[in-house]
């Protein structure tokens, strides 16, 4: 009996901790194949997604009044800018860290003249006096999303070509 | 030994098959958890919702990975018509809405596989931008394989048995207040003949 015990013991406390482990990696896995998906031709830098067709196959229930512009970020070297060019309609910035947690997001009724914030690790002591917006990633690497409202083929060139402007790199120095 | 280490191989193995299991099961029963009813819609409190914990950040990631803050954006999803069958090709449904309290909206048609339907008619959503309005703000639309009169038209052709429709309320106003009589209603107006 107690033969068996040990057994029956041994399988429950491997379920609670392959419970625990698969709950804890479902949004890491889901972020981290997005991530690896958006950073295939690098970090740092924006995708302006196609138009939205029948054939758009990237991503489940996309939205075809939308243009997209993704930047998969990496802040292992130091912080990254972000910058979004205002755009004549709704439009929104998203950050997402590595865990799937959305922890930013503005539109275009609080930043009517676009975004530029400065994305780190740790803000620095003399933020405030920099002027700069910081924000603080919970994770070195995560994605930052814009939507732009381009419900047709001419606004949606337009947001074309205003997100030409965007800017997700590292200021150098 | 043999026995031994199979006996111990048996139970990690049974062990991990209880934990996943559980696990997905978990995630299920949490997702209708956050699900909200309106007439013919759901809506999800867990997409864009903040995350409380593990087992909500794993609802969320499964539900709407990358979604809007509800702040931002609300979205609902119809799949079944009034008398509860399957949204399908075959038929031809009207959308009734009433003025939504929201600064932009659109409805888009989805195939069961959750991508745009297969055809060129370059119309798989209507949205508040380009949608024909009556005087006090109110629109139908028409789902439907072909246009005809329709003034605003979702094409369904090729979309199939069991597509779905999704809402999406873009800054919601402070009034807007989900529920079946504030958001658009849905009416089937004739099915073709299944052989």
């Amino acid at each position: 009996m107690s033969g068996a015990a040990k057994y029956v013991w041994a399988a429950l406390i491997v379920a609670v901790m392959s419970h625990l482990a698969v709950i804890h990696a479902v949004p890491r896995v889901f972020t981290g194949v997005a991530i690896s998906r958006l950073s295939e031709s690098g970090f740092n830098a924006w995708r302006f997604a196609p138009r939205v067709t029948p054939e758009s196959r990237a991503i489940v229930r996309p939205s075809p009044d939308f243009a997209y512009s993704a930047c998969a970020y990496d802040l292992s070297d130091g912080p990254v800018t972000i910058r979004v060019k205002p755009w004549d309609g709704y439009w929104s910035l998203s950050l997402y860290a590595s865990n799937s947690d959305n922890f930013y997001v503005v539109d275009d009724r609080e930043a009517r003249q676009g975004a530029v914030i400065t994305l780190t690790r740790r803000i620095p002591r003399d933020a405030e006096d920099s002027g700069a917006t910081y924000v603080r990633s919970p994770s070195t690497r995560g994605i930052a999303l814009i939507r732009r409202l381009a419900p047709t083929p001419d606004a949606y060139a337009a947001a074309a070509q205003v997100a030409r402007d965007d800017f997700c790199a590292r200021l150098s120095g | 030994m043999v026995r031994r280490i199979l006996a111990w191989a048996a139970a990690l193995l049974i062990g991990l098959a209880i934990g996943a299991a559980s696990a997905w099961a978990a995630l299920e029963f949490g997702r209708s958890s956050f699900a909200e009813r309106y007439g013919g819609w759901t809506h999800s409190r867990a997409a864009g919702s903040e995350a409380a914990g593990p087992y909500t950040r794993a609802i969320i990631a499964r539900e709407g990975l990358l979604a809007l803050s509800a702040r931002e954006a609300l979205y609902f999803t119809m799949s079944a018509d009034e008398n509860g069958r399957p949204l399908d090709e075959g038929c031809i449904y009207e959308l009734a809405s009433p003025p939504l309290a929201t600064r932009w909206w659109s409805v888009t048609l989805y195939a069961a596989d959750n991508f745009l339907a297969q055809n060129t008619d370059h119309a798989p959503s209507v949205d508040a931008s380009r949608t024909l309005t009556d005087a006090g703000g109110g629109w139908r639309a028409r789902i439907s394989p072909v246009r005809g009169q329709a003034a605003n038209w979702i094409s369904s052709r090729s979309a199939r048995r069991g597509f779905t429709l999704t809402l999406r309320a873009y800054n919601p106003r402070d009034d807007f207040r989900p529920s079946a009589e504030a958001l658009p209603t849905l009416a089937t107006i004739s099915c073709a003949e299944t052989p």
